[in-house]
């Protein structure tokens, strides 16, 4: 299989950073904004497409997992008052000690057994905030990042500064992430996820491997959770709803469970879909019970045609495209 | 290291991008406020349509689009239309901070009007930057005293009276009325700033409660028949008489209707605050007519059935034409009333409002708005607290609220320590048709 050299990765991640540097300093505030989401996202689903994509681990619960993450730097800045970049630091390192934990109790089972736990996970989570003080109840926390640095100038608004964080942020993650995947762990990972037998057979701690996974995979949500918290100003238990965890998985599916490359469409997808239903609902003069729920049948009426259509992604429509034109110039070329 | 020309050159293009980008990163934003042109003013409001809040609350953006509508058609605001852009919050804090967000970096709106909740639109305004923006936050429909802090909520205007002001109010109405004072009385609230505020009123009056605040405290959303049935039985055991309860509508009904299932509802006498005392609310939601009859409540409006008043009765007429099949209740009253006070706000302006303008209006003009509440409006340079107190009455089975004796007593009061007084206030006269002229 091709792989890309690692001193090529790097420059292509700076040079994405650069992209998106130029871009916050072109578009409007608005779109600034969006962009701060589509990253976010990306995480949350790059942070899927590990756990599922390749460890074969299915979770329906990443939503309790952005959850701990998001409570984690809120608490960090409130009672703590440490600071925000901090808290997200924060907010990784407790998602990932959550997700240890998860894994160490969740690594014997598979199938809907995993399904389930992490969808009782994802239920259950996110309420046990009104059931603690100190985590604000259904009200929840604030959390205030302040002004940006006035370096910048006074013109810098906040949301650019938010855009800057989260692609940063998503960037060392995503480029951490992929190191792994193009190592000896990723390949493991894959073992694993293909015949766990076999894997087994070959010396892989499989045990071992699934609390790993779920350990980064959990620190990765914990950033989305973190960063999440930021855009919003505060997290509360509504922010979590189980409804963010079908939506993130939608994501992942629509855009390739197999590939990190997807990720970012990934959480485009998930932004654009309120913006397009809002469009759809303007047109045809709908109310706002139906500007309400267009998103929700848009994303599933996606996420089906993605499963009929393109299970592994948009990349295997255009992979088996290019498929189809070099074995037919192949076959010209013999005869 | 830079290993090779290649590496080098990509050093040297993306420093040269770099600097590019910082620099067009510092351009002067543009000075115009945004959301209002010569012919529209474009208002936003974040409050639910869907859910447990959105089934009581929901039909307030639509009455405020109803009065609106109807002022437009009478040549708006000195020749502007107004254009009221809603957004469904859910009554979810975070969902709400992303739609108010949304409705001022994508909507582009002039100003924010009649945003519902305290635990919703705190969220909501730090995370819109609308003090950062300056951005007027109209008319918000909340009792939380905490808004009236200046330094952190600059351009928000609450437009209910605080429910610490509610809390003194019917403290003294307790204690005045003898039939009242002398019973074991509990007070059931939601465990946030809401139910707070009220216990901050209630400490400030100096009446005590026979259960300590903690034991009656419930999470915002978190009261079930179960639960209230189990705090009705543990309450009827202690020996309580007086119940005052500070909760939403759907939740006095669900307490309400918990008690007619214990057959407690005539063991308890009822307070219910202005919030949960909407007794169309709960007659809609399933309590006996004969369970209300009898329930004291706190209010700042005229019944809302009461069609010889001639605020309610212009926004009736308003409600047939404008807002069809949609009936007439505290809701629409206080959704139209809100539209009224935000038309009033936009002409005192001036004809060419700005954001700036627009608030240094309320707070120099506001307290002589016309508005259909009994109670004086408090706005100025150093309070953005609207109505300043309530009266109290009590509910007949068709819901009505009543003022006991014939008249409603006025009582006046602040968020703090400063006495309970009876006002002699008379409010401003219906402007002619309903349409400010101002």
């Amino acid at each position: 299989m091709k792989t890309i050299k690692s001193s090529v990765k790097f420059f292509i991640f700076i040079l994405t950073g650069l992209i998106l540097l130029i871009t916050s300093n072109i578009v409007g505030e608005l779109q600034v904004y969006q962009g701060s989401y589509v990253l976010t996202y990306g995480v949350a689903i790059a942070s899927i497409v590990l756990l599922t994509g390749y460890s074969g681990q299915l979770s329906l619960g990443h939503s309790a997992l952005m959850a701990v993450g998001a409570y984690a730097a809120a608490i960090a800045t409130n009672t703590y008052g440490v600071t925000p970049g901090l808290a997200i630091v924060i907010a990784v390192l407790a998602s990932i000690i959550f997700g240890y934990l998860l894994g160490s109790v969740v690594a014997r089972l598979s199938g809907p057994y995993l399904a389930g736990t992490t969808l009782a996970l994802a239920v259950s989570l996110p309420t046990l905030a009104n059931q603690f003080s100190f985590m604000g109840g259904e009200q929840g926390l604030m959390f205030d990042v302040g002004t940006p640095p006035s370096r910048f100038g006074e013109s810098f608004s906040l949301y650019k500064w938010f855009f800057w964080i989260c692609a940063v942020a998503a960037l060392v993650t995503l480029y951490f992430i992929s190191n792994i995947l193009s190592s000896r762990y990723g390949r493991m990972f894959k073992a694993m996820r293909d015949n766990q037998l076999a894997a087994q057979l070959a010396g892989i701690n499989t045990s071992q491997l699934k609390i790993m996974a779920f350990s980064i995979s959990s620190g990765m949500a914990g950033m989305a959770g973190g960063l999440m918290v930021m855009l919003i100003s505060g997290v509360s238990p509504s922010a979590f709803p189980l409804s963010l965890s079908f939506l993130l998985l939608t994501g992942a599916v629509v855009t390739g469970v197999y590939s990190l490359k997807g990720v970012m469409l990934g959480g485009l997808v998930l932004v654009a879909m309120p913006e397009i239903a809002d469009i759809i609902a303007l047109n045809v003069g709908g109310s706002d019970r139906l500007t309400a729920t267009l998103p929700g049948f848009l994303v599933s009426a996606l996420l089906n045609l993605a499963v009929m259509f393109a299970p592994n992604g948009p990349g295997q429509l255009l992979n088996r495209s290019h498929l189809k034109k070099k074995l037919g110039k192949e076959i010209n070329d013999q005869k | 290291m830079i290993r090779n020309n290649r590496m080098k050159r990509f050093s040297i293009v993306s420093s040269a991008v770099i600097v590019g980008a910082l620099l067009l990163g510092v351009a002067p934003a543009t000075a115009a406020d945004p959301g209002i042109t010569a012919k529209e003013i474009k208002l936003g409001m974040s409050s639910p349509i869907q859910g447990d809040a959105g089934k009581v609350y929901g039909k307030l953006p639509g009455a405020m689009k109803a009065y609106f509508n109807y002022i437009n058609d009478n040549g708006g605001v000195y020749g502007r239309k107004i254009t009221l852009i809603h957004r469904d919050d859910k009554y979810a804090p975070t969902l709400a901070a992303k739609q108010t967000t949304q409705l001022v970096i994508n909507d582009k709106v002039f100003a924010i009007v009649g945003a519902l909740g305290t635990p919703t639109h705190t969220l909501a305004y730090g995370s819109a930057q609308l003090a950062a923006k300056k951005i007027p936050d109209l008319f918000v429909n909340t009792g939380f005293s905490g808004f009236d802090d200046l330094v952190k909520y600059p351009t928000a205007f609450t437009v209910l009276p605080s429910y610490a002001m509610e809390a003194k109010v019917i403290a003294k109405y307790i204690k005045d009325t003898p039939a009242l004072a002398s019973l074991p009385s509990a007070f059931i609230a939601q465990d946030d700033e809401f139910g707070k505020d009220s216990t901050k009123g209630f400490t400030a009056s100096g009446y005590k409660f026979a259960v300590p605040f903690k034991d009656t405290f419930y999470p915002q959303g978190g009261m079930s028949l179960d639960r209230a049935k189990g705090a009705l039985t543990t309450l009827n055991g202690l020996g309580i008489k007086l119940l005052v309860l500070n909760t939403t509508a759907d939740v006095s009904a669900t307490i309400l209707k918990a008690a007619e299932s214990l057959k407690l509802e005539k063991k308890f006498t009822w307070i219910i605050g202005s919030v949960g005392g909407d007794s169309n609310t709960m007659l809609f939601l399933g309590v006996s007519p004969a369970t209300i009859d009898g329930v004291i409540a706190a209010s700042f409006f005229p019944d809302a059935k009461d069609s010889t008043d001639p605020y309610i009765k212009q926004f009736m007429t308003i409600n047939s034409k404008y807002n069809k099949g949609i009936t007439f209740d505290n809701v629409v009253l206080q959704g139209m009333n809100t539209a009224m006070l935000t038309v009033q706000a936009l002409r005192a302006a001036g004809k060419n409002p700005t954001r700036a303008g627009l608030i240094e209006a309320i707070q120099t003009k506001g307290s002589t708005f016309a508005s259909a509440a009994l109670l004086p409006l408090n706005y100025s340079k150093t309070s953005h607290v609207g109505y300043n107190g309530y009266w109290v009455g009590q509910l007949n089975a068709k819901g009505e609220l009543k003022p006991v004796g014939g008249t409603p007593t006025i009582y006046t009061t602040d968020s703090k320590s400063g006495p309970v007084v009876v006002s002699s206030f008379k409010r401003a006269p219906l402007p002619k048709n309903g349409i400010p002229n101002n």
